[in-house]
C-alpha cells in the first residue's frame, strides 16, 4: 500500500490534491520521505528540526548581523 | 537561556507516564501523518473528567507549568478545579510548551476528536491521534494563515490513503 501512495503522490491525476499540493508548492517528495518513516521517527526529525533552528537563532543572536555576514563571506 | 531539547518528545513522555487521555492533536499530528511542515509545540485535546483532570494537574505540576505569556504575578493556581472551570490552555513549562485544548474547533470534545483516531506507540506510551479527515476540518475551522497552509498537503495525504484504499 504504502508503495501505491508514493506512486499516487509522484504522479498525481490531473485535479487531484495532490497536483494542487504540488501547484500550491508543496514538495511532496518530502511528505514522501517522512511517510517511510515510523510515527516515533517523524516526532524525532521534528524535534531536530526544531533544536536546529534554535541553535541558528541563538549563533545569529550571538555573533549579531555584521560578524555573521562576514563570516559566511570565508 | 538553554536551548530547547525534545521539545515534543519531552511532554508526550509527560503526559504518557501520567497515563493522561488526550488525543494529539495540531502540527504533531499532522507530522505523526507525514505532514512536512514545523510545529514548535505540542497540542492535545484533553478528556474533562475528574479522574483525569486531576492525573492531568499532577502531571503539569510535577514541570512547573505555568500560563505562557501570562503578565508576571497573575495569580494562578495548576489544580484539578482550575482546569475544570476553564477549557483550553497555553502553558510553558520546564519540559517546553503544552497547549491543553478542552474543545477543539470544527471537531467538539474529547470524546468526539477521538472517534476514529489513530492509535499510535509513541516513547513506549500509546497515544490517539486525531484521524487526518478531522484534522483537516479543524485546520479549515481554526482558519489562521498557518493552518490555511498546512491544508494542501494533508488533503493530498489523505486523498493518496483513500484513493488506493478503494483499489
Amino acid at each position: 500500500m504504502r508503495a501505491r501512495i508514493e506512486e499516487y503522490l509522484l504522479n498525481p491525476p490531473a485535479g487531484s490534491a495532490a497536483a494542487r499540493a504540488v501547484e500550491f508548492g508543496i514538495d511532496l517528495t518530502l511528505t514522501i520521505e517522512n511517510l517511510r518513516l515510523t510515527p516515533e521517527e517523524r516526532i524525532r526529525k521534528l524535534d531536530s528540526f526544531i533544536e536546529s533552528v534554535a541553535h541558528l537563532k541563538n549563533s545569529s543572536r550571538l555573533k549579531g548581523p555584521a560578524n555573521a555576514t562576514a563570516e559566511q563571506d570565508h | 537561556m538553554p536551548l530547547p531539547s525534545k521539545i515534543i518528545e519531552a511532554p508526550l513522555r509527560l503526559l504518557g507516564e501520567y497515563k493522561v487521555d488526550c488525543v494529539i492533536v495540531g502540527g504533531v499530528a499532522a507530522a505523526v501523518h507525514g505532514s512536512s511542515l514545523l510545529t514548535s509545540d505540542l497540542d492535545v485535546c484533553y478528556a474533562r473528567d475528574a479522574a483525569n483532570l486531576l492525573r492531568l494537574a499532577e502531571a503539569l505540576q510535577s514541570v512547573h507549568a505555568r500560563l505562557r505569556n501570562a503578565p508576571e504575578g497573575l495569580p494562578f493556581v495548576l489544580d484539578a478545579e482550575t482546569l475544570k472551570r476553564g477549557l483550553n490552555f497555553t502553558f510553558t513549562s520546564d519540559i517546553g510548551d503544552l497547549d491543553l485544548l478542552g474543545e477543539v474547533r470544527g471537531v467538539g470534545h474529547y470524546e468526539a476528536v477521538l472517534i476514529n483516531s489513530l492509535t499510535v506507540e509513541l516513547f513506549g506510551y500509546k497515544f490517539a491521534v486525531m484521524d487526518i479527515g478531522k484534522l483537516i476540518l479543524a485546520k479549515r475551522a481554526a482558519g489562521r494563515p498557518k493552518d490555511l497552509l498546512a491544508l494542501p498537503e494533508l488533503e493530498a495525504i489523505y486523498e493518496a490513503q483513500r484513493s488506493t484504499q478503494d483499489d
